[in-house]
């Protein structure tokens, strides 16, 4: 069964549109997808992650509709954002103790698990890799990334192993390294 | 939700506003050193204080920290509960340090400060949250109706020295302007 379904899954608000889109992710599969503007793919991996709602069309995450139940969708997804996270290194326990607290998972774990990712993530600039690890210590069964560095690939790549992986993409090339 | 993610998320969003809370306090004092006597003074400054750091939770602002909030597991009416702790902490900790420092120059109006402006700065401050989720001319109208709030307690309290009736506008003031700010915040589109 799909972890993702997205059936005709569109957004349209005064400012915005993204979709239709109709997919089908399975628990550990991996998607690249491409989109004509970095709005649309943004749009996307929001929908896609529970955060923000399909104005048509269906999306379900862990058969749970972001429209109703958008608090168990985001037990299931873990969303990455484009935009680099504004920390140093001296931030980063306080950045995971944040995250855990929202995510209710054990403090010491946390900081456990954030450590090993932070070894995983060798190489990657800290400000592409925080958001990750925040994300990965909620143990998602689905990873969202908006717009990731192709640069990163195999170290994202690495770290995700073993969840579902979407990611969004405003150019062909980017997806490739993520598909 | 857990007491723990309240906490971590009131913490969280005291800490980047930190420079913003500082100052305010910093001026608290200050007001209270030039004009220790009545309670216009700090009713006036710390519900503007309430005001301006409730605008700072504006989406946008601290881009990071909504999108956690956004992608966390958390009800709409939570994050509005965590949000606007924020704003009433820091403007009651700037009310606070004024109260103090009129005690300090044994100013006799300390205890009033102590009495009278918490409850208008709650309500200020629960007020301009709901411009936070708005742009435009309806985020215009939330700061004024927060203002209003403000003089209207102080019209309570100062001008018609009527505490209790002070106490009872603000607190129905704050429980509605809490219960809408959950509910914009739960139908809040992020795009």
């Amino acid at each position: 069964m799909p972890l993702l379904r997205m059936r005709d899954a569109s957004f349209a608000n005064a400012t915005a549109r993204a979709g239709p889109l109709t997919l089908d992710l399975e628990p550990g599969g991996r998607v690249a997808l491409t989109f004509s503007s970095a709005q649309e793919a943004t749009i996307v991996a929001l929908m896609a992650a529970g955060i923000a709602k399909a104005t048509t069309g269906s999306v379900l995450i862990g058969d749970y509709d972001p429209r109703v139940q958008s608090v168990h969708c985001k037990r299931i997804a873990g969303f990455v954002p484009h935009e680099p996270l504004p920390l140093d290194e001296g931030d980063f326990p306080r950045y995971v103790a944040y995250r855990a607290a929202l995510w209710n998972v054990e403090a010491i774990a946390a900081q456990a698990d954030a450590r090993l990712l932070c070894e995983r993530l060798e190489g990657m600039h800290e400000a592409f890799a925080f958001p990750l690890i925040g994300a990965l210590i909620a143990m998602p069964r689905l990873i969202v990334l908006d717009r990731p560095q192709p640069a990163y690939a195999a170290q994202i790549l690495r770290a995700v192993e073993g969840c579902a992986l979407l990611s969004t993409h405003a150019q062909r090339s980017n997806a490739a390294a993520f598909a | 939700m857990t007491a723990r993610a309240f906490a971590g998320m009131m913490q969280a969003r005291l800490y980047v506003s930190r420079r913003l809370v500082a100052y305010s306090c910093g001026c608290a004092v200050l007001v209270a050193l030039v004009a220790p006597a009545g309670v216009t003074a700090p009713l006036f400054l710390c519900s503007l204080v309430g005001i301006v750091i409730a605008l700072d939770q504006t989406p946008g602002r601290h881009r990071h920290l909504d999108r956690c909030e956004q992608s966390a597991p958390l009800f709409g009416r939570e994050l509005a509960r965590a949000k606007a702790l924020v704003p009433c902490i820091a403007a009651l900790l700037a009310t606070v340090l004024f109260a103090c420092t009129q005690f300090s120059r044994g100013s006799p109006y300390g205890l009033n400060t102590l009495l009278v402006v918490p409850p208008a700065v709650v309500a200020c401050a629960l007020t301009a949250l709901s411009a936070t989720t708005r742009r435009g001319a309806t985020r215009a109208l939330y700061v004024l109706l927060a203002c209003a709030v403000m003089g209207a307690a102080y019209a309570l309290a100062v001008i018609a020295d009527t505490f209790l009736a002070e106490l009872a506008f603000c607190v129905l003031v704050a429980f509605f302007a809490l219960r809408q700010y959950g509910e914009t915040l739960a139908r809040f589109d992020p795009i």
